[in-house]
């Protein structure tokens, strides 16, 4: 794979800049270089929970600092031997990190800015604690008794060079998750985490080990920052100054960008340093703030985002993708069946079983009681008036939302009340009534991610999005794969949801209104494209209200009325039977 | 740690209500702009700086009183707050980027105040510093109960113009549905521009109050942040009379915990509060 | 007194409505039937300011509307009770009432017009007080049905008035509907409820896709088969 590049360029300019302390430079250019080493590593790593999965921390100085008293800590109060307090620093900071992520992220509402206050309050908290305890206690903590371990010709080089490897180091670990399944989950918990967590990804654990990594890191740069300042205090580590660079370096740079942060952090160091000769501390925040402003306001995708558009054929995601296999004529390609399954109308096998379904919103009955079944290899719609339950009913199952009573029996399990992700790699999938594609994310990447996640669930982004070109090619969607969302017409977005649940080999798929909003030629080419995935032994539920279609499609009906199951049955019996009638159109139709 | 006296748990409540009442003052137009104008307004607090400093430097250097420096200071600060919606609204941010943005905005003013009064700490010596009420063994100081004085006319003056006039019930109205609000004449862009200046105006007169009553250096301004929102989160967002409530119940829990422990402690009260609020009911703050 | 002429409305590119022409009389009660997705909310949505159309021409009075803020359709006399209500939760009955009556013409009748509010739904008066999301489905219609008349509007929108509500209060509520036709206001209503609703107008037309398939008194249009075709597909 041509990136590769990447990686071994890396390593490359690391070993060529660990050769310049050995050239006798003076002072000045290691103390500047380490100070950009020390924010790449902190803007990058920061980066990796705020920037890939969308939870902006204003407390990633409380993880750097945790890292800068842990060294602090068993360096000169414990005299330990220097390096191996990085290690250890780096996990206190995770495991701070995971504690406070682990009650957090269970918390629903918690996003945006609440997570940022969060996040905030947490510094602050940390700070007083470890001020008035023995950790600290006020008077701050002196390094200058431990010895700095002979890694280069001055102390000031040495830790220069630590700080180079912990940057190489960090950069890596930012390039791998990028262009790993993990990080592809990262992007989707980003731009929707309900759509992501129903696609199949564990969002909840992802995020963890996002949070984990992100502050092992930090706490590694905190923990050889320590030795560099050799006088630590809390007013000095946990005050605002970390949080807001970081910020600032990284939106500056590109947050989507596995090299963004550091990016930013050059230019704002060097833009620093050229205006106020090293005179940081006044104008110095100034210029940051009014940088941010100015970046907020017109460079919402950094510079890195910036030529990201412009180059849209290479999409966002980096590396080319596979080469799409020719296509044959008109006729787009079938992707080959799922194993086992015949063609036909229907067995009489029960593939969902769902008895006493029920789910109220504050007091109202969405669902009551419902009971029905879903046999192998049919097509189910489901009709009724508005509000009568269809949404609620697609929703519930597909794990959107929890149920207040019943059980879903798939395949011998009970799947009621387990988290989405989970029901969707048992193999049930669904569609949005609006397309709520990943949108920052390209087409192939949208359903790769399902591919990925979701039924089996394949193991590497390669493999993903070989599995997802096929796909696109099914739903005449090939063209645009390296396309975002945003570019695409109702039409094709719909497709494209179409792509995402199929794309995960469902052995159930659940259609909420895919129809609507379409003109009569594209609902026939849907339509066509709804029985070739019938045809090929996938069991489709379909909730709809373009008529024509439902009674072209549907091999049995079943009709809600206010959340009550009211009729079942072949198609023309059931729309012509009195109660159907009535819930329709209000009367009783001669 | 010895359990102090009556007299000095008096007094330490009574400086909890005086702090907790410019908490309340603060937070009334941080939790009006985060409730109906879904802006998070970090800027806020450089508004109340700014405001500050320049009281301080008309009153000290110039000789000015205090009192009076609200006359220039107001109309300023709701200038500036009317701008920073137009920035908001123009460019049609989100809660948290205006987070960000007013983030920035806060670096930008600390600047400008360290460079024109640099970083060492100023008082404004006024005559009202030296005034103070007795009542029985507790000390009143005189700046202490205007700015509570001030909060709390301020606060129900708020309050009475949310819930009588119609302009309060149109603010209200377009916060929860703004389509529905507009079908029905309600302007919200103007609105809009009325309440974000008068927030700062608010910001403004917290400012001046706080010139008075304590010592201002540029960094401070951050030590306010923690508590603030967990008054305006405990208050409720929109709400009048809650960040006032919130900020006095905060505050007297503070003194207390710096009387009984020692003053060091005092920030963990507030900040586990809003980290508690956070856990407990993120769905308030949507 | 409404025009539309040959109005064209989509979200985005979603086409919700194809080039619809419809004229109101003065005075006229117009009901817009259709099933699911056909597209009526959408038109009731422009017409009260709140959807911009993409091509066409929304015309008051004589008054070329379309391109107007949407703050300013309550002033060329429009006023909506949306789909679902859409009150004010977080305020009272009587706030809600007040709201309607916000602009200064109305809000200088704002006691006539709540007395005449309330004589028509007398069983909102012991709610004044009352937080609006505390009241059952009917009686939250009944306030966002008064909340419209509040701004003495010459053109009433209804958007689904009989939405998730018990068959007994619909026909309270219809009832309500016709007596505020009597006194002349000009009203658009939405249904799905296709009996009460043809019971009530003078006029109706069917809405299927978005393109009108049928126009008439509600008698003829009730014996042709597009209506039994547009929602039960038979």
């Amino acid at each position: 794979m041509s990136s590769r590049r990447v990686p071994a360029g890396l390593l490359v300019a690391g070993l060529l800049m660990g050769a310049l302390p050995f050239l006798k430079l003076p002072a000045f250019y290691e103390s500047f270089l380490y100070l950009a080493l020390f924010w790449i590593v902190l803007a990058t790593s920061w980066n990796i929970l705020s920037g890939y999965a969308g939870y902006f921390s204003f407390g990633h100085g409380a993880f750097f600092g945790a890292g800068v008293y842990t060294s602090a800590t068993l360096a000169a109060k414990f005299n330990w031997p220097f390096l191996w307090t990085l290690p250890v620093a780096a996990l206190v900071a995770a495991a701070i990190g995971v504690g406070v992520g682990a009650v957090v992220f269970r918390v629903r509402g918690v996003r945006g800015e609440v997570f940022a206050l969060l996040t905030l309050a947490v510094t602050f908290v940390l700070a007083t604690i470890i001020g008035n305890t023995p950790i600290d206690g006020g008077p701050g903590v002196y390094l200058n008794a431990v010895p700095v371990p002979r890694l280069g010709p001055s102390p000031t080089s040495s830790l220069y060079l630590m700080m180079l490897a912990a940057a190489m180091l960090t950069l890596l670990v930012s390039w791998a998750i990028r262009h790993s399944r993990f990080g592809a989950g990262l992007f989707a918990i980003h731009d929707d985490e309900d759509a992501a967590e129903v696609m199949g990804v564990p969002t909840y654990r992802w995020k963890l080990a996002a949070l984990a990594v992100s502050c092992a890191l930090a706490g590694l740069a905190g923990g050889i920052h320590a030795l560099f300042i050799s006088y630590v205090t809390t007013a000095e580590t946990f005050n605002l100054t970390v949080p807001l660079t970081v910020v600032l370096m990284s939106i500056l740079g590109g947050t989507r960008h596995w090299a963004g942060p550091a990016i930013g952090t050059v230019a704002i160091t060097c833009l620093l340093f050229a205006f106020t000769g090293g005179e940081y501390a006044v104008l110095g925040k100034g210029a940051i703030g009014l940088i941010l402003v100015i970046g907020i306001l017109f460079m919402p995708e950094g510079v890195m985002g910036f030529r990201a558009f412009a180059r849209t054929p290479r999409g966002v995601m980096g590396s080319p993708p596979p080469r799409p296999s020719p296509s044959r004529g008109r006729v787009p390609a079938d992707p080959p069946p799922p194993p086992g399954e015949g063609r036909g109308g229907g067995t009489s096998e029960v593939l969902l079983d769902v008895r006493g379904l029920s789910k109220s919103f504050r007091g109202l009955k969405a669902l009551s009681n419902v009971s029905l079944q879903v046999r192998k290899g049919e097509i189910l719609g489901l009709l009724g008036p508005n509000g009568s339950g269809k949404s609620t009913f697609i929703n519930v199952v597909s794990g959107h939302y929890l149920p207040n009573g019943g059980e879903v029996w798939l395949d011998g399990r009970n799947i009621a009340g387990l988290p989405a992700h989970e029901i969707a790699r048992a193999g049930i999938a669904r569609t949005y009534q609006i397309p709520r594609p990943f949108a920052q994310m390209t087409v192939l990447d949208n359903v790769a991610i399902a591919a990925m996640y979701a039924g089996r669930g394949l193991p590497s982004l390669e493999a993903g999005r070989r599995e997802a070109m096929q796909w696109l090619e099914f739903t005449h969607l090939a063209g645009k794969a390296h396309s975002l969302p945003g570019e695409l017409n109702l039409h094709q977005r719909k497709f494209l949801e179409l792509a995402r649940a199929l794309a995960s080999r469902p052995k159930l798929v659940l259609l909420d209104e895919v129809l609507c909003g379409l003109t009569p030629t594209e609902i026939q080419f849907a339509v066509e494209q709804i029985r070739r995935i019938r045809d090929q032994g996938t069991t489709i539920v379909f909730v709809e209200h373009v008529m024509d279609a439902v009674m072209a499609l549907t091999d049995r009906l079943v009709v809600f009325d206010q959340g009550v199951m009211l009729a079942e049955g072949a198609p023309r019996e059931v729309m012509q039977s009195p109660a159907v009638m009535s819930a329709y159109l209000g009367m009783a139709h001669a | 740690m010895s359990f102090p006296s009556w007299t000095l748990l008096s007094q330490s409540v009574l400086s909890g209500v005086f702090a907790g009442a410019l908490y309340g003052l603060l937070g009334l137009g941080l939790g009006l702009s985060w409730g109906l104008l879904r802006t998070i307004n970090l800027a806020h607090f450089a508004f109340a700086f700014l405001s500050a400093y320049i009281c301080y430097q008309l009153a000290a250097v110039s000789h000015v009183d205090p009192l009076l420096t609200l006359a220039g200071i107001v109309p300023l600060m709701f200038a500036l707050g009317a701008g920073l919606h137009w920035l908001t609204d123009r460019f049609r941010l989100t809660p948290f980027s205006s987070l960000l943005l007013t983030f920035g905005c806060m670096g930008i003013v600390e600047s400008l105040m360290q460079t024109l009064w640099t970083a060492d700490p100023r008082k404004l010596e006024s005559h009202y510093a030296e005034m103070k009420f007795r009542l029985g063994p507790l000390y009143l100081p005189i700046p202490e109960v205007l700015t509570l004085l001030l909060a709390v006319a301020i606060t129900v003056a708020v309050w009475a113009v949310l819930r009588f006039t119609d302009l309060g019930k149109a603010l209200r109205a377009s916060a929860e549905d703004a389509p529905v609000a507009a079908a029905f004449g309600i302007n919200q862009r103007r609105n809009g521009f009325l309440l974000a200046g008068t927030c700062s105006a608010i910001a403004g007169i917290a400012g001046v109050c706080i010139a008075l009553s304590s010592s201002i250096s540029p960094s401070q301004m951050y030590a306010w942040v923690g508590v603030v929102f967990a008054a305006v989160m405990l208050g409720g967002l929109g709400s009048a009379l809650g960040p006032l409530l919130a900020g006095i119940v905060i505050g007297v829990s503070e003194a207390v915990t710096m009387a009984v422990t020692s003053p060091s402690w005092a920030p963990l009260v507030s900040f586990t509060l809003l980290i508690l609020i956070l856990l407990l009911r993120p769905g308030r703050i949507r | 007194m409404l025009e539309l002429q040959q109005v064209t409305l989509a979200y985005g590119e979603a086409r919700a409505v194809w080039d619809v022409s419809l004229r109101v009389a003065k005075g006229e009660l117009l009901c817009v039937v259709g099933p699911n997705g056909a597209g009526k909310t959408t038109l009731v949505n422009a017409v009260a300011g709140i959807l911009k159309p993409m091509s066409g021409r929304i015309v008051m009075d004589g008054q070329d509307i379309s391109l107007l803020a949407p703050h300013k359709f309550c002033e060329a006399g429009i006023a909506l009770v949306p789909e679902g209500r859409r009150l004010f939760t977080g305020m009272t009955v009587a706030e809600n009432l007040d709201i309607g009556s916000y602009l200064s013409a109305a809000k200088a009748r704002r006691r006539e017009t709540l007395d005449e509010v309330l004589a028509l739904f007398p069983a909102l008066k012991a709610k004044l007080p009352a937080p609006a999301g505390e009241l059952s489905g009917g009686q939250q219609q009944m306030v966002a049905i008064g909340r419209a008349l509040m701004a003495r509007p010459r053109l009433l929108l209804l958007d689904e008035p009989s939405l998730g509500l018990s068959p007994l209060v619909v026909v309270d509520m219809f009832n309500a509907i016709r007596k505020i036709s009597a006194s002349g206001i000009t009203i658009v209503l939405v249904e799905q409820n296709v009996s009460m609703a043809m019971r009530v107008s003078h006029r109706a037309c069917v809405l299927e896709l978005g393109r009108i398939v049928a126009e008439g008194s509600p008698d003829e249009l009730l014996k042709r088969p597009e209506i039994r075709q547009a929602y039960l597909g038979v």
